[in-house]
């Protein structure tokens, strides 16, 4: 028996080798290469998903919910382990035409690995119906993300932006704050502004993949989720009933308007026209359609609030008067003759509206006599005007929550920048340049010339001008409101400040304003409400004068600041005007008391229309 | 009779159990796991047959513990005939599945003859060297159970099932070895395949193990002769296959034949070797503990084709991780130590060669098995004993360790029909 034994032996000894072996190979692949086979099976087997939290949503200021999300829902195909046979089935159950299906699923085929969008926007009904024949759908699953929805008729387009998914540049750029590809992120506007708060913390589903790429299960049911968590909700400073109103006075015209209020600089309207219908990007964005908007001639995309610096005209008559009282060149009762132009001027240059005779600042104001503020600056150092614009605001680049990039600091020329543009004076001499002359700065007394401003920077001035000399900050949000926790963080603006203004020479420029509304264009000064502002019809290169018009109401204890350009339309006293009256009473009264002749002044505004037609024969 | 009793060897029913056991959670969880709903119907049925099967295989062995030492033996010689039939039969009548003719289907059963077969030839030789006297043994003999092996295997090859027939073709060393060939011929008989092997996957260890081979024969014989012949089987082996590898075969061939040793590579991994990568992945993945009960991604995902049959092991290996793997390779341990002392204890050559022989089959299905699952080894379609879902397979692998067991249970009678 000891050959048996040692045969025994032998047999055990192999028994052992043969395990030991694949002891060996299971633990190298196992323990030691376990890492790099983990990878393997999570990445064909595990998919994450990316569940989009619902951005925060907008309110205006007395609570009225103006943005919210829904869920969007998005079929996708694999087409590697998609069915074509399928497809009939798949078009009845989300009830478009099978070709509709067929076409997305040849585009899709081009990579047969990735995965496709198949059909997006699919009612929930549609992609439960979808859900109850996954089984006979290898190949196809959803994906759940949110869309804006708009739930009043306030546009509000630039103020708001829109949402896209990342472009490629922006996510090198936010890679870091966790951005993938796919995510939505705000273009323009508040979206942009606040993305940080509003988009709200991404959340991860993981589903089981099986080999036939559907999505089978939740991976370890569902442990390793993390649930998507809201953006920040902001309470904006709009009003919109007032933002809606002031929508309805700029259909078919061309301009903007920024309504604030004067003690704090809250924006409480603020509308470029035309603009372009925010839910379009709710949905598939039509090339086409987008296409139109970009090559407008009327440029919706282009917010006129902000971005839009023209010469200001006679709106700009209360500075210059501010200077010039305080420079000491004039007093309150000092006079100048206008015999219809000034005298430096020939031909159509430097001319005047009218022969105003002997007159002093605060009719100068009430009348706009240009040959009076020709005269002024004929008296001031350019410097000394570009001094104290700035010290309005004007000529630096105004804050506002809205994307800095589309905020204009506009021109306000001094004496290096005339030399930097024509030439200084020892060059004209020598003939080298055209040189600069009075002329060009006795042109910007009016409002006219090299001098750039925003409706945004106008809205600041005439505030300034109406509450004592506080140059305050306009901005678009009061609050962020936190969903989930309700609490309120106030976001951070710079703060106003006090300008440095003589308070006697502020009450002889707001005499003469108040004068404007009161005497000289009657019509627009609100019924019962006591008001000042001044109307501006500046030149340019188009065709009508741009109609211009800063206002403040009521006069001695302001509540709103309101600064519009209709664009074309002639003398600020016409169209600008009217708006901006409109606006203030709206929003002090909350309805519009017609005197016969503002009843007349609406229908003319209501009728014009200065948008350029670019398809005559398309009907609505 | 109580002695009987205490001769039943609890040891090797209980591996036995715990492995059928785990091999039923295990088609359990590769069939009604959480997306088993994505599943094609056919495995889901799987779980259900095998606990069939189960209660079959329980049966067959409480029937086989009833049933005296003689039984076995008389019958021996008609089951392996039986089983020739059924291979012809198969031949003659079987249904192709998967592309081999080894199915018959009697109503609703269905039985795969290879593996009955198994019993048929291992009862069939224990029989031959039973009945053997003088108690040697000479290259006829030895010839003779080579025969009886090869017929069964013939039979298989023609039905296409490689696998199987590879199995049988195993059966062969570990036959004679327990019959008492000299040790060295055997050694000289099965280093070609294993040098051959290494010819495949890495010559220089084919050549450094062909060199200690002729050294190792030469020490243990001193005899220059069988050095020699050591020397020119393996080195020939080494370079037949280095020749076959190079000139033989065509680049395609060559490199299926090679697949297995990277599956993963770019031209294999969308079909020769898409089984292996995704079963590596799925065990690789499972790393100490495993992912847990129904919670294996790729065998809840249906990554690994056949993964309630020939895969089983990826789900082991992924959803019980390291640990359960070696849960498993230590019972088949004890289950084949244990059969090997059963068979020592009978001291009859019959009961010696079914125990030890049993053990060897199991031996090369767990090997080949888990070899492949691993890429340790091509794809060879065989069953993990016990573990794959298989109705014939478990009724086969039961069978012999249900005869080994009623055999151990009356070896005190083997001395009154001993030689």
């Amino acid at each position: 028996m000891d050959e048996g034994r040692s045969r025994l032996r032998i047999f055990v000894a192999l028994i052992a080798v043969v395990l030991g072996i694949l002891f060996l190979r299971l633990g190298k692949l196992q323990i030691i290469e376990r890492s790099d086979h983990t990878g393997k099976s999570t990445a064909n087997a595990v998919r994450e998903r990316r569940v989009q939290p619902p951005r925060g949503r907008f309110y205006d200021r007395n609570g009225v919910l103006l943005v919210e999300n829904e869920p969007s829902f998005t079929l996708y195909v694999t087409p590697r382990y998609f069915d074509p046979t399928t497809i009939p089935l798949l078009s009845s159950l989300v009830m478009v035409p099978d070709s509709v299906i067929q076409q997305r699923f040849d585009l899709a085929n081009k990579a047969p690995f990735q995965r496709s969008p198949l059909q997006p926007h699919i009612t929930f009904e549609a992609l439960s119906r979808v859900l109850e024949q996954r089984h006979n759908l290898p190949g196809v699953d959803y994906d759940i993300s949110q869309k804006r929805r708009y739930l009043t008729d306030v546009r509000l387009t630039h103020a708001l932006g829109y949402v896209r998914e990342i472009s490629e540049t922006a996510l090198e750029k936010h890679r870091e704050e966790g951005y993938i590809r796919g995510d939505p992120f705000g273009q323009g506007g508040l979206e942009l502004q606040y993305e940080q708060d509003v988009r709200g913390t991404p959340g991860s589903e993981f589903k089981m993949i099986n080999i036939k790429g559907q999505v089978v299960a939740d991976y370890l049911e569902g442990q390793e989720n993390r649930a998507a968590q809201s953006g920040m909700d902001l309470t904006l400073t709009i009003d919109a009933d007032l933002q809606a109103f002031a929508e309805s006075l700029f259909v078919n015209k061309r301009g903007g308007v920024i309504a604030i209020d004067p003690s704090n600089g809250e924006v409480l309207a603020m509308h470029s026209a035309p603009d372009f219908d925010l839910e379009m990007f709710t949905e598939r964005l039509d090339p086409a359609e987008w296409d139109s908007i970009r090559t407008h001639p009327d440029r919706p995309l282009f917010n006129r609030v902000t971005q839009s610096v023209l010469a200001p005209g006679s709106t700009f008559k209360p500075l210059v008067a501010m200077l010039a009282l305080e420079q000491g060149v004039i007093n309150r009762n000092s006079r100048y003759f206008c015999g219809g132009g000034h005298p430096i001027g020939r031909g159509n240059f430097f001319n005047c509206l009218a022969e105003h005779g002997s007159i002093n600042v605060i009719e100068a104001l009430e009348v706009s006599c240009n040959t009076f503020f020709f005269e002024m600056m004929n008296r001031i150092d350019v410097n000394s005007l570009n001094e104290i614009a700035s010290r309005f605001g004007f000529g630096r680049e105004p804050w506002l929550d809205i994307d800095s990039s589309s905020i204009e600091r506009g021109l306000i020329p001094d004496s290096s920048y005339y030399n930097r543009i024509y030439g200084t004076v020892a060059e004209r001499n020598r003939g080298l340049k055209v040189g600069w002359t009075q002329g060009n700065v006795m042109n910007l007394g009016v409002g006219q010339g090299e001098v750039n401003v925003s409706l945004l920077q106008l809205s600041r001035y005439i505030a300034a001008m109406a509450n004592g000399g506080r140059l305050v900050t306009p901005h678009l949000v009061r609050g962020l409101i936190d969903p989930q926790t309700g609490e309120e963080r106030i976001p951070a603006a710079p703060p106003s400040t006090q300008l440095e203004v003589n308070p006697v020479y502020l009450d002889i420029v707001k005499e003469g304003m108040k004068k404007v509304v009161h005497d000289h264009s009657w019509w627009l000064d609100i019924p019962g409400i006591p008001s000042m502002g001044k109307t501006g019809s500046a030149q340019n290169n188009r065709d009508e004068d741009n109609s211009w018009f800063i206002f403040a109401a009521p006069a001695d204890n302001p509540k709103i600041a309101v600064a519009v350009l209709a664009e074309n339309a002639g003398f600020g006293s016409n169209t600008a005007g009217p708006i901006g009256s409109f606006i203030a009473e709206r929003y002090l009264k909350g309805t519009l008391e017609l005197t016969p002749t503002r009843r007349d002044k609406l229908k003319t505004l209501m009728a014009l229309n200065t948008i350029t037609e670019i398809n005559p024969g398309r009907g609505e | 009779m109580r002695r009987r009793y205490l001769n039943l060897d609890l040891i090797s029913l209980f591996a036995w159990l715990s492995l059928v056991g785990i091999g039923i959670l295990a088609i359990y969880s590769a069939t009604h796991g959480p997306a088993s709903e994505f599943f094609a119907s056919d495995p889901k049925q799987n779980f259900d047959n095998q606990i069939i099967w189960f209660g079959i295989s329980v049966v067959g062995l409480l029937v086989a513990l009833m049933l005296p030492i003689r039984f076995f033996q008389t019958i021996a010689f008609p089951v392996y005939g039986a089983t020739l039939l059924l291979l012809v039969a198969a031949l003659l009548f079987g249904r192709e599945i998967n592309g081999a003719k080894s199915w018959l289907h009697f109503g609703p059963m269905s039985l795969q003859v290879s593996e009955l077969a198994k019993v048929g030839t291992i009862m069939a030789v224990a029989q031959v060297v039973g009945m053997r006297r003088p108690k040697t043994m000479d290259l006829k003999f030895a010839f003779i159970l080579v025969g009886i092996i090869l017929l069964p295997a013939s039979l298989i090859v023609l039905q296409n099932d490689t696998g199987t027939a590879l199995v049988f073709i195993g059966l062969i060393p570990i036959i004679l070895f327990w019959s008492g060939l000299d040790i060295n011929l055997l050694m000289l008989m099965i280093s070609p395949a294993i040098v051959g092997y290494f010819a495949i996957v890495s010559l220089p260890t084919a050549i450094v193990l062909t060199v200690l081979f002729t050294a190792f024969m030469w020490w243990r014989t001193r005899d220059r002769r069988i050095a020699i012949f050591s020397g020119v089987a393996t080195g020939g082996t080494v370079a037949m296959a280095k020749v076959a590898l190079t000139v033989v075969f065509s680049d395609y061939q060559v490199q299926r034949i090679l697949s297995f040793t990277n599956p993963g590579a770019d031209e294999f991994k969308a079909n020769v070797g898409f089984h292996q990568v995704n079963s590596m992945a799925a065990i690789g993945s499972g790393g100490w503990a495993g992912k847990g009960f129904l919670q294996g991604t790729q065998t809840q995902g249906g990554y690994v084709f056949e993964q309630s049959t020939d895969f089983i092991f990826s789900v082991i290996g992924e959803e019980w991780g390291f640990l359960g793997s070696i849960v498993i390779l230590v019972l088949f341990g004890i289950l084949m130590i244990r059969l090997l002392q059963l068979g020592a204890n009978m001291k009859h050559p019959f009961g010696v060669l079914i125990a030890s022989s049993t053990a060897g089959m199991y031996l090369i299905h767990i090997f080949i098995n888990i070899g492949m699952a691993t890429s340790l080894l091509p794809v060879i379609g065989i069953p993990l004993p016990f573990i794959s879902y298989g109705g014939s397979a478990l009724l086969a692998n039961s069978a012999l360790l249900a005869i080994v067991l009623s055999l151990h249970l009356r070896k005190d009678d083997f001395s009154i029909y001993g030689y």
